[in-house]
């Protein structure tokens, strides 16, 4: 009884596999990669882009209309220079990888870049802002869907400068985004009539800031802008608290992730940063891409960077099925991409693969969320930032 | 500077040299009594601090809620646990080594700590992402002029006090710690004289072990956050804190602990480059002092056997 | 001398034309089964040769037919590129097998002949690769002498740690090299002009008009770029090999053998410890720095996170691993901690709790290494009895 029950189990099982097989072996399978942090502490937002980078390989696989199968090699970078080189040496000397969806950490990717261009290997940047990443160069392989820096450090300064902070201590990480950020928060600052009382830069793995911050007391400034990711930003903002530091707690894209509201709990509240790119739900394809999502079931949330890479990821296969799969002509198809639809809006790359994104939105912690800056009760009035 | 700022960062480094101290004496214990170096001393520090979350966490789903019984628990079950975990090592690791070159000691050690790491990395659920420690000690505040000081640091830094206190008394007043100078001393004598060489030395092992497990859990509460790599650092610094002070002296690795707080402080704070060379500068220091007294400040008292 | 029996030729040919097979398939292995499949397999015929004593008459040609072996090694070394001439990825991996091996061999000379212990190769390493990288990038030096200097520059800092290495001993010989480790990759990634946590990137290498970082085609027949690097780090090993072999042999490491065993006596018989020291000390800093400086060239990125205590020890773990003071050991672990992780991608996440996992077996069970070193025969094909 029971074997009979086990023969038909497995015959249907059988049947079941070889029909799978058979319908994916009708079409041609190409291989995309897809590179972030997976480990780490930032690797959050990177768990986050690959959830949604499957998420775009998936859906493209359950499309009768595709023409090609879509397998995505998954690499993982630690947000480390060194290792990103390896693994995209490693994805860029694969030659069945046609394209990939790269890096969140710009430290990484300015060191990639190289890679990509010596094997000819187009890419389109996910999460990464460091201007010199597109404009440092020439590539004609690299692009990127999320714009850089520069407008979010003004957006920035204009509002903080408004909101009657004029003295600032800037904590840096030492990579090329950490100086990046000090660079143009500096530039604007003193545009709107800021002043930086001091800068300090600090290693990625740093586990104590309270000679810094001590020193940083001692300035008195009236914020501290923060130029660096998750993991050092929580250990700074808690043993701010420590030192008896009131000074308001200002930070830039990188700390935009669930994580770092985890890591503070309460103290978080009231932590002000900025991003490119309007907010999910204001998007015109936001509903879609969270619903689509949910669906899917990942254990993970998206997090701030989930929708550029999965954009990221959809028009690589977008061009491909247009193109084929063929490096040469992927990457000179990307080059002409002008106004193409996307679930971030429409993407345009410039002459050196650049998307524009006008859009800065500025967060506010509210509750443990990040919140829209208009929509919180602090822009209401109704609650105060420190002072 | 003035003295309030000159205060603080008296407080912060004592509070750095205390965790240091308390590392580098479970490493100047087990050279005490087994001339080896156990590498993987500060991964036990970090899977001490996670049992110590791990604890917190159950606590929490029991429904208990007084911080000051989750302290008490949270420092109970971790060092309780280290100490067994330290003395497994000795028994299934380390013990088995004596005789083998004093590399492959290190080397293994070492990657058993790698092991440690990567296991808490992998198994722990989320492991590879920060944790936030919870606060769980009062934080009243008290502030003088630029100097302010928190009740949960003070509390934390008697604690650490006191446990190097009792290490103390119990190496220099108990019967135990009379067996474990004993076999410090002389190992083939004291099993001669009637001393259960395997005993002390798991023992001393669970003793050194459950002290990294309080400095891991003393490194939550101080910095409310915990990660997989925390003990890697603290276990370097506290082998050289150690190794400076002298092997086999604890209080040769108490003056090493705070020595190398105090130098990491001066780096950052007193010297005309800027901060982030305090690790440089003391490291620096660290090579000087060897090479002034290549046995460490307080040295061994041995002579050459041929 | 020519009255010791010549032994036969063949059965290390042999020995060395299965191992290339076996490399090759192992190269060609593209899931984790058929990785785990052909590992399986090398290991029984090993268990198998050795039951039947076929191991013995390769063992001895390997041991007294030295020269011609040597020959027949680099030739089974080529045959084995040759295989994947235009396929980037196997291709980088020999290259860095082969930087590895050479730096393993300067550490072979500190450890295993010296007895000089050095927790700090990472740093002397990074100092080669930034030396590399700075004179590439700002001077027009030829590329052979950058990298001399990358090996020069490395020595001249480890000349910095003589003082406190010569006056030590044991763990606190130990400490003084991690913290200058630790030291120097603080130092990188504080330090801005050198690029900082960020790190430096590296042109091509050029050679007598060639540029490395192009493709070539010979005879109709393309090469991936990384032929050259390969060549090159090729040419450096075997020089690396040469000179190590010939020190080994030579009254000055007899010297430094005897150092090693018994500091006391070999002084007492007159040996200058504190020269012998030096030289192994430097001689081995020299040639890791110069190898990495190579390294660095052919991956044209390095950063501080590159030379971490960790590099340092995954090299000290090479030499224990291959059985410490023989170079044959090294190249063979070299080959194995490169290669392995990089096939086991299934095992990603976990290669580095298997690999310390792996490498506390090994010194457990077989604490001499995979392949101990012989001892030292002062008369060839005396074997005593």
């Amino acid at each position: 009884m029971t074997s009979k029950l086990v023969q038909a189990l497995i015959a249907a099982m059988l049947a079941l596999g070889l029909a799978a097989g058979s319908a994916q072996a009708a079409k041609k399978t190409v291989k995309v990669v897809f590179i972030g942090p997976l480990t780490g502490g930032v690797s959050a937002n990177g768990i986050g882009g690959r959830n949604s980078a499957d998420l775009a390989v998936r859906l493209r696989n359950a499309d009768p209309k595709a023409k090609y199968h879509y397998e995505m090699m998954v690499l993982d970078d630690e947000c480390k220079p060194n290792v990103g080189v390896q693994v995209a040496t490693k994805a860029a000397s694969d030659r069945e990888v046609i394209a990939g969806a790269t890096h969140y950490c710009s430290a990484v990717a300015i060191g990639t870049v190289d890679i990509y261009h010596k094997f000819g290997l187009p890419v389109i940047v996910w999460g990464a802002v460091l201007p010199d990443i597109t404009y440092g160069n020439d590539y004609k392989e690299v692009h990127r869907v999320n714009g850089t820096m520069i407008n979010q450090n003004d957006v920035n300064a204009k509002f903080s400068t408004g909101q009657g902070y004029k003295t600032f201590a800037v904590i840096h990480d030492t990579t090329d985004y950490g100086k990046g950020h000090l660079k143009y928060f500096g530039e604007y600052v003193k545009k709107y009539g800021g002043r930086i009382v001091g800068a300090f830069g600090v290693t990625a793995d740093q586990q104590d800031f309270t000679a810094e911050l001590t020193q940083i007391k001692s300035l008195n400034p009236d914020a501290i802008y923060f130029g660096g990711l998750t993991p050092i930003g929580v250990r700074i903002r808690s043993q701010m608290d420590k030192l008896g530091i009131k000074a308001q707690f200002i930070g830039t894209s990188g700390i935009v992730s669930d994580a770092f509201i985890q890591g503070l709990g309460p103290l978080a509240e009231g932590t002000l940063a900025f991003r490119e790119g309007a907010p999910l739900d204001k998007l015109p394809g936001g509903k879609f891409f969270t619903a689509k999502y949910a669906e899917a079931g990942y254990p993970e949330g998206p997090e701030a960077y989930g929708a550029f890479a999965y954009a990221a990821m959809n028009l690589i296969l977008d061009t491909i099925e247009k193109v084929g799969p063929n490096r040469n002509k992927v990457t000179a198809a990307l080059g002409h991409v002008k106004n193409v639809d996307s679930i971030v809006g429409p993407i345009s790359f410039d002459d050196h693969g650049q998307n524009t994104v006008a859009a800065i939105t500025k967060y506010v912690v509210q509750d443990g969320k990040w919140v829209v800056w208009e929509d919180s009760e602090y822009a209401s009035g109704k609650r105060k930032l420190a002072k | 500077m003035d003295a309030g700022l000159l205060a603080q960062f008296v407080a912060n480094g004592l509070m750095l040299g205390m965790m240091y101290a308390l590392v580098a004496v479970g490493f100047t214990l087990f050279f005490g009594v087994l001339d080896v170096i156990k590498f993987s001393h500060g991964d036990v520090l970090t899977v001490g601090a996670f049992t110590g979350y791990s604890t917190y966490l159950g606590l929490k789903l029991l429904g208990v809620a007084n911080p000051w019984l989750q302290v008490a628990a949270v420092v109970i079950v971790a060092c309780a646990a280290m100490a067994l975990l330290g003395a497994l090592i000795a028994k299934y690791i380390v013990m088995p080594l004596k005789g083998a070159p004093a590399l492959n000691v290190l080397l293994i050690t070492l990657m058993l700590g790698t092991v440690l790491r990567e296991s808490v990395r992998l198994f722990y659920p989320d492991g590879a992402n920060p944790k936030r420690f919870p606060r769980l000690l009062p934080t009243d505040a008290v502030a003088l002029g630029s100097f302010n000081l928190r009740l949960d640091s003070v509390l934390l830094f008697l604690g650490g006090l006191a446990v190097i206190v009792a290490i103390h008394v119990l190496i220099n007043r108990t019967k135990l710690g009379l067996a474990i100078r004993a076999v410090a001393q002389d190992e083939e004598t004291a099993k001669t004289m009637g001393i259960n060489f395997t005993l002390v030395v798991l023992v001393t092992f669970a003793i050194g072990s459950a002290a990294a497990a309080f400095a891991g859990v003393m490194n939550g509460l101080y910095y409310n956050e915990i990660n997989f790599g925390m003990g890697l650092w603290l276990g370097v610094i506290g082998f050289s804190a150690a190794i400076v002070g002298g092997l086999g002296n604890i209080y040769g690795a108490i003056l090493g602990g705070f020595l190398f707080a105090a130098l990491q402080t001066v780096g950052a704070v007193a010297l005309p480059f800027a901060s982030a060379y305090k690790d440089v500068f003391a490291f620096a220091a660290v090579i000087a002092i060897m090479a002034w007294r290549p046995t460490g400040l307080i040295a061994e008292r041995t002579s050459e056997r041929v | 001398m020519n009255a010791a029996p010549r032994a036969p030729l063949w059965p290390g040919i042999v020995a060395a034309a299965l191992v290339t097979a076996f490399a090759v398939a192992f190269m060609w292995a593209e899931n984790e089964w058929e990785v785990v499949g052909v590992l399986a397999a090398a290991l029984v015929a090993v268990l198998v040769a050795r039951r039947t004593g076929w191991l013995a008459p390769a063992a001895r040609a390997f041991e007294m037919r030295e020269p011609a072996m040597n020959c027949v090694t680099i030739a089974a070394l080529l045959v084995f590129v040759a295989f994947f001439h235009d396929d980037h990825f196997p291709l980088l991996m020999v290259g860095t097998v082969l930087v590895y091996f050479t730096v393993c061999l300067g550490l072979t000379i500190q450890f295993g002949y010296a007895g000089v212990l050095n927790f700090a190769a990472a740093a002397f390493l990074g100092t080669g690769c930034y030396t590399a990288a700075v004179l590439s990038a700002h001077t027009s030096l030829p590329h052979l002498l950058v990298l001399a200097a990358g090996g020069a520059v490395a020595a001249l800092v480890g000349s910095i740690l003589i003082l406190p290495v010569l006056r030590t001993r044991g763990h606190y010989a130990a400490v003084v090299t991690i913290a200058f480790g630790l030291l120097f990759r603080t130092f990188l990634e504080v330090n801005d002009t050198l690029g900082g946590p960020q790190g430096l990137k590296l042109p091509s290498m050029n050679l007598l008009g060639m540029t490395f970082n192009d493709n070539f085609i010979v005879a109709g027949i393309e090469f991936s770029f990384y032929m050259h690097y390969v060549l090159a780090a090729l040419a450096l090993a075997v020089l690396a090999f040469a000179v190590t072999r010939r020190l080994e042999r030579s009254w000055i490491g007899v010297s430094l053998d005897a150092i090693r065993l018994d500091e006391t006596a070999a002084a007492c018989f007159g040996i200058h410890l504190a020269r012998w020291k030096i030289v192994a000390f430097t001689l081995g800093n020299f040639m890791a720095g110069a190898a990495r400086a190579l390294y660095a060239l052919m991956l044209g990125f390095i950063a501080p996170t590159n030379f971490t205590f960790g590099d340092s020890l995954v090299m000290v773990s090479i030499i224990l691993l291959g059985g410490i003071g023989n170079p044959w050991g090294a190249a063979l672990a070299a080959a194995l901690v490169v290669v392995l992780p990089e096939k086991l991608q299934l095992i990603q996440e976990y290669r580095f709790l298997l690999y310390a996992a792996m490498v506390i077996l090994v010194l457990l069970y077989r604490p001499e290494g995979l392949l101990p070193r012989p001892l030292r025969n002062y008369l060839p094909g005396w074997r005593p009895r």
